[in-house]
């Protein structure tokens, strides 16, 4: 039946104001992630979280808040298997996401799936020791000398620590010593530890604020950034000649960005840090950025050290399992 | 500060020792200040500070660890309460309560009804609670006193606010008001004749909270449907029992404490559609615990002899409690309606029961409906006298008249019974109790004799009990 002229007239009319009264973009509901984080990057993310959400907003309308938790990485990635639910981790080390995605959470081939085996940062080992360097420290052996206090955090749940005892590990190596002075070096180093923090973030405060030992051995970062929080007038960096190149990786927690309805943001929230600007960020905040332009144009004087990779353990696996598993290189030299 | 006098005593220390070796040596004298030989044992101000400053982040380690663990281990508590374990954030609760019961039952000049005397298990309950994700209760309550299993209560009940509550599954109907009140804390061995007309548990649904800032309980639910005084697993016909109850407590403050004067005034109600079979009549039969039946319905199988439910149940029942200090009252009556037949026979027969109770604490402490807790404990080694309790009571039972003689034998079934009691409890600590009282109860009919019917004999009872729950 044909309407009358009139009435078909009303009736596209009031379909017409109904569907304008639609906006043409329906901005899509608030969305939070939860960022897993290791000890010392709580400057680098406040400012990388800031950053992204004002770029997300712009180009998407949606709102998002990143959440943040902070620990020992190794702690952080028992937390995250236990059920901590992280849209994201950025962690201190390939091995303790590598636990993670043994735990069914994200792909086993997780390194994979970003560029520079999804490290968007490296950084390094130094030793920030007080001003004038009263102890004399200037390499790995000084460490061990008898009357020097040196401060690091656990290595069974920090993943800086972990650096720092291959750094030291690796250094006997590269000089053409044996495992058996390598040993003999951590070991000796390990008895001049009076507290064993849990994350590096600890390890800076029993330095740095209680005023406890000569030398911390620091990610290069935090002890670039603890110089510029506390002061040079009250400590110094030490670059030893040889050190690790420490790879901080970043992952997107598949299980739980998928449960969640969250992977689109997380995945463009870690491709964010691989940009000119969380590059740049990442170079502000003392982290050595992965684009060379970033790491010529950023205004900080990284040391110069002879790096090392993780290759010379064989990997991160080979080296969890022989110096950080129960039992292990670590525990024995603890004893 | 600690620091500051450490280092202080390290150099003052040092300083005396100094000191002593240079008048000691005076003929090689040393300066004072030289510092001490390299490999001595001797700590520095410094080295001391550093020790100082070590041990005191450790301990800030050691409290950062502890206040961590906190949060993400549960707790396991022992005590007065019960057993429990629960999660940090209390969202999961497990507790393992209970209480046992023995009584000793002793009937007195039962030559005419004899009764056996005898120690009972009456309750052995152990009571499962808990819940979880915050706001979920449940609670699990077999029983095995008197040598059998039952299941007594199971029920979940989500805490949606403090005016709605809702709870499924086996549990007491709100009716009763001495049945309402724990078999922990009633102030008699046994509950009076009312609690013999309303349902001791029953399988269901019901909404229930306070409104009125806590002046004003309501109850309402729907559930299978019990004969006066049962419980039941399940039903045994279609019909479902509406069951509600106001109870108004004017004295009540807002944040949930406990009134000056405790006062309760209530109403309950339930309704049902009954039908009982010749097998399964849906109808009651009472007695004192430990004797023999005072009223029951004629029932011998056959449909000529047998008088069943058939139609509408409803009960009322007013009730009250009163708590002023040590002194305490409680009254309720109930009637029970039920639509029976006998053969071809129909007639709604009213049954009611009533009781007034007094009681009063004599060692001091507040009386209440949920008991008593002493004030100054009991113990042998010279503690105070725990507290006791001393309570009267009067219970009535009035079957229809128009029962009598087709639907009870009048030979059999009582008109009324009329019981007086009185009561002495000792509760020496919070979870023990030990309880003694002594009724008598006097019957109209229920005996045969010449012409009309005679009285069932008195009966006189000396009950006592011997309680732990934790």
């Amino acid at each position: 039946m044909k309407l009358p002229r009139p009435l078909a007239a009303l009736a596209l009319l009031a379909a017409w104001a109904t569907l304008s009264s639609f906006p043409l973009y329906a901005a899509e509901k608030p969305v939070t992630l939860l960022n897993v984080s290791y000890d010392p990057t709580r400057e680098l993310y406040g400012e990388v979280n800031a950053a992204f959400r004002a770029q997300w907003k712009a180009s998407t309308g949606q709102e998002v808040t990143i959440q943040q938790s902070h620990g020992g990485s190794g702690k952080q990635a028992r937390s995250v298997i236990d059920g901590l639910e992280a849209d994201v981790v950025t962690l201190a080390l390939a091995g303790d996401i590598d636990a993670i995605a043994r735990s069914g959470q994200l792909p086993a081939a997780w390194q994979q799936r970003l560029p520079n085996n999804s490290t968007p940062y490296t950084s390094t080992i130094v030793f920030l020791v007080r001003k004038g360097n009263p102890k004399g420290i200037r390499d790995w052996k000084d460490l061990a000398r008898p009357g020097v206090s040196v401060i690091t955090p656990n290595p069974k749940t920090s993943g800086g620590a972990r650096w720092n005892y291959l750094a030291a590990w690796g250094s006997v190596l590269e000089e053409g010593g044996d495992e058996a002075q390598a040993r003999d070096l951590l070991s000796r180093i390990f008895r001049n530890v009076p507290v064993l923090d849990t994350g590096a973030r600890g390890s800076t405060v029993t330095f740095v604020e209680r005023g406890i030992g000569d030398v911390l051995v620091a990610w290069e970062n935090e002890a670039l950034l603890s110089l510029k929080e506390f002061g040079a007038d009250r400590f110094e960096i030490v670059a030893p000649p040889r050190s690790i190149l420490a790879e901080p990786p970043v992952a997107v927690v598949d299980r739980v960005a998928d449960r969640r309805g969250t992977r689109k943001v997380a995945e463009a929230y870690l491709a964010f840090l691989y940009t000119a600007e969380g590059q740049a960020i990442a170079a502000r905040n003392f982290y050595r950025p992965r684009d060379a332009a970033a790491l010529a144009a950023a205004k900080v004087a990284f040391p110069k050290v002879e790096l090392f990779g993780i290759e010379l353990f064989g990997g991160w696996k080979a080296a969890q399992e022989k110096h950080f598993v129960e039992g292990g290189e670590f525990d024995r030299l603890a004893r | 500060m600690n620091r500051i006098v450490l280092t202080t005593l390290g150099g003052l220390w040092l300083a005396s020792h100094l000191a002593a070796q240079t008048s000691a040596g005076s003929a090689s004298a040393e300066p004072a200040s030289t510092p001490p030989p390299a490999g001595s044992s001797v700590a520095t101000p410094e080295e001391l500070d550093q020790r100082v400053r070590i041990l005191e982040r450790k301990l800030e380690l050691e409290a950062e660890k502890s206040e961590a663990l906190a949060k993400t281990q549960g707790q396991a508590v022992a005590g007065k309460d019960g057993f429990e374990v629960k999660s940090p954030d209390g969202a999961f609760r497990l507790k393992l309560r209970g209480y046992l019961q023995v009584d000793g039952r002793f009937f007195l000049d039962d030559d005419s009804i004899p009764a056996t005397d005898s120690w009972v298990i009456r309750r052995a309950r152990p009571v499962l609670e808990g819940t979880i994700f915050k706001f979920v209760d449940f609670k699990f309550m077999p029983d095995f006193g008197g040598g059998s299993t039952v299941l007594y209560d199971a029920y979940l009940e989500a805490r949606l606010s403090k005016a709605a509550r809702v709870r499924v599954g086996k549990f007491k109907p709100p009716v009763g008001l001495e049945r309402l009140q724990s078999a922990t804390d009633i102030a008699f061995v046994e509950r009076a004749f009312p609690t013999g007309l309303v349902p001791s548990r029953d399988v269901g649904v019901q909404l229930g909270g306070e409104l009125l800032g806590g002046k004003l309980d309501y109850q309402a639910g729907l559930f299978n449907g019990v004969v006066d005084g049962g419980l039941a697993d399940q039903d045994s016909a279609d019909g479902k029992e509406y069951a509600a109850r106001l109870l108004w407590k004017p004295f009540q403050p807002a944040d949930g404490g406990v009134p000056g004067i405790d006062l309760a005034l209530g109403l309950a109600a339930t309704r049902s559609d009954e039908e009982g079979s010749l097998t399964a009549t849906g109808l009651p039969a009472f007695r004192i615990p430990g004797s023999s039946t005072f009223f029951a319905y004629r029932a011998d199988a056959s449909l000529a002899g047998t008088v069943r439910a058939d139609g509408v149940r409803q009960r009322l029942s007013p009730q009250a409690w009163l708590y002023v200090g040590p002194f305490g009252a409680l009254a309720e009556w109930v009637s029970s309606t039920t639509a029976v037949r006998r053969n071809t026979v129909v007639a709604d027969l009213e049954n009611v029961a009533w009781q007034l109770q007094l009681s009063w604490v004599l060692s001091g402490e507040n009386n209440s409906f949920k008991g008593v807790v002493p004030r100054r404990p009991f113990s042998p080694q010279g503690g105070g006298t725990g507290a006791w309790i001393v309570a009267v009571r009067a219970s009535g039972f009035e079957a229809d008249p128009a029962s009598f003689p087709l639907f009870a034998d009048p030979a059999r079934s009582v008109r009324e019974a009329t019981l007086i009691g009185a009561s002495l409890a000792w509760n020496p600590m919070r979870g023990l109790r030990w309880l003694v009282d002594y009724s008598r109860v006097t019957y109209d009919g229920g005996a045969s004799g010449a012409g009309a019917t005679a009285d069932r004999p008195d009966e006189q009872a000396l009950f006592t009990r011997f309680q732990v729950a934790f």
